[in-house]
């Protein structure tokens, strides 16, 4: 039996999707056989950001309503043997779909795969109901906003109504250099109002826009610092212990200078 | 003034706990009275039940208890199972007890009850803890927090690190300046010549 992970955040544009290609096709480059379901039903990104979009004839909700079978909507990824995606539909709704038909459809896939990761939608009606209810734990996408950490906890809050407990965090989007001025929130701040474990933390690098727009998740890329970022996370997630990434923090006399009068 | 009518937070919305010894006149009055101190602690739409083993109402009872919570409302319903704790309350009515909460009170999650509340963890930005009695939060306190929601002015709220965004107290509301200060000590609110003032308590 597979593990099913859902990667959330209540927020839109934190890099849930993103999230999702680069942990997928890092498990592939793990050797392990990985399925990435699409969750967002009428908006779904995750085949152009993998780069399969002309590759799609069934989806998530043709296999649902018994329109094929379930291998029929896999689509096998052009660079990678064990790592396939199922695609969601983009002409229907996210109420074309229940809770127990994903239950039912994450357990079918648990059995192929050795690794389900659900790419949830933003907010927290009917398509966060449904990505959340097959999983058998979350991870939680945030940046170092405001907004988006009062999301994550409203998200957290609704995990564990659901009776998913522990999800893992991931810190997107850091600019150390913003860190070090003082001007971005830093990550000792989200931990402590979320209160969960850290998985990992991913820099801001201007190649995730590149490798969105061309199809090749970042992971692919040897020298990117998200790269990096982002197969470390999977390596902690097979259970190995990989100490987290500096962010420089370069505490110079003038930095803790500036520190000291906040500005 | 001596409680007739008691509120208790059930699963599906309020129970209503009505004191047997006294007359039902007394208790609408007792309850009307109740209901306009704490308009807030009682959202529209909100199931109120009597377990029916304690106090058996007529049919023309019933009914104006029905039209009194709907002017504030409230969904009037009949209990369908027989409570065990409202047993108890045939001798006497009880008093409102604590509630204990042993977790972290996250955005859009909400903490409702009759007497006094202690949090053991955090209450954070977006989420709500409105008690009849006192609040006591053990740790920080970043959302909204409403004591002595049915007019009781003299509850307090006291948090290991008062940062709530609003304090409420009885129905005097202060929100929290735009810049706050990090306290380091706890930290206790309560009503002082009509003003919400906060103080340090427990400081070296």
């Amino acid at each position: 039996m597979g593990e099913v992970i859902v990667v959330t955040s209540g927020k839109g544009g934190v890099g849930k999707t993103t999230t999702t290609a680069n942990l997928g096709t890092g498990f592939a480059l793990q050797g392990k056989k990985v399925v990435l379901v699409d969750a967002d039903i009428g908006l779904r990104n995750l085949d152009v950001v993998m780069g399969l979009e002309n590759r799609i004839v069934y989806d998530l909700v043709d296999v649902v309503e018994g329109n094929c079978r379930l291998k029929q909507a896999l689509i096998r990824d052009k660079r990678y043997e064990s790592l396939y995606l199922l695609p969601a539909a983009q002409t229907r709704d996210k109420n074309a779909v229940n809770p127990d038909q994903m239950k039912e459809l994450c357990a079918e896939l648990s059995q192929e795969f050795e690794i389900v990761i659900i790419d949830c939608p933003a907010g927290i009606e009917q398509g966060f109901k449904n990505a959340i209810a097959g999983a058998d734990r979350a991870i939680i996408v945030t940046t170092p906003e405001v907004s988006a950490v009062r999301d994550a906890d409203r998200i957290i809050g609704l995990l564990e109504s659901e009776g998913k407990h522990n999800p893992k965090l991931i810190i997107n989007r850091i600019r150390p250099n913003m860190v070090k001025k003082g001007d971005m929130m830093d990550i000792d701040d989200i931990i402590e109002i979320l209160a969960i474990d850290l998985l990992g933390i991913i820099p801001e690098d201007e190649y995730i826009i590149i490798s969105t727009n061309r199809g090749e998740p970042a992971v692919t890329n040897p020298v990117a610092a998200a790269s990096t970022a982002y197969k470390n996370i999977v390596r902690r997630l097979l259970g190995e212990n990989i100490p987290f990434m500096k962010i420089e923090q370069n505490d110079g006399f003038f930095s803790r200078l500036k520190k000291v009068f906040n500005f | 003034m001596r409680q007739y009518v008691t509120f208790k937070g059930s699963r599906s919305g309020l129970q209503l706990v009505l004191d047997d010894s006294a007359n039902f006149a007394i208790i609408l009055e007792n309850l009307k009275a109740k209901l306009e101190s704490a308009v807030v602690f009682f959202t529209h739409g909100t199931i109120v039940e009597v377990p029916d083993k304690v106090r058996i109402l007529t049919a023309e009872q019933q009914e104006d208890l029905t039209k009194l919570l709907a002017t504030y409302g409230l969904i009037f319903r009949e209990s369908v199972k027989e409570e065990p704790i409202a047993q108890k309350n045939n001798v006497q009515p009880e008093e409102p007890q604590t509630l204990f909460v042993a977790k972290t009170i996250r955005s859009g999650q909400e903490v409702l009850h009759d007497g006094s509340i202690v949090i053991v963890g955090d209450v954070n930005p977006g989420a709500e803890v409105i008690a009849g009695g006192d609040i006591v939060i053990k740790g920080t306190c970043r959302g909204v927090v409403h004591a002595g929601a049915f007019g009781n002015s003299s509850a307090t709220i006291t948090a290991n690190r008062l940062l709530a965004s609003q304090i409420r107290i009885a129905n005097l509301i202060a929100r929290a300046p735009d810049h706050l200060e990090q306290p380091d000590c706890t930290e206790i609110a309560s009503i002082k010549d009509g003003n919400v003032i906060i103080e340090a308590v427990n400081c070296e």
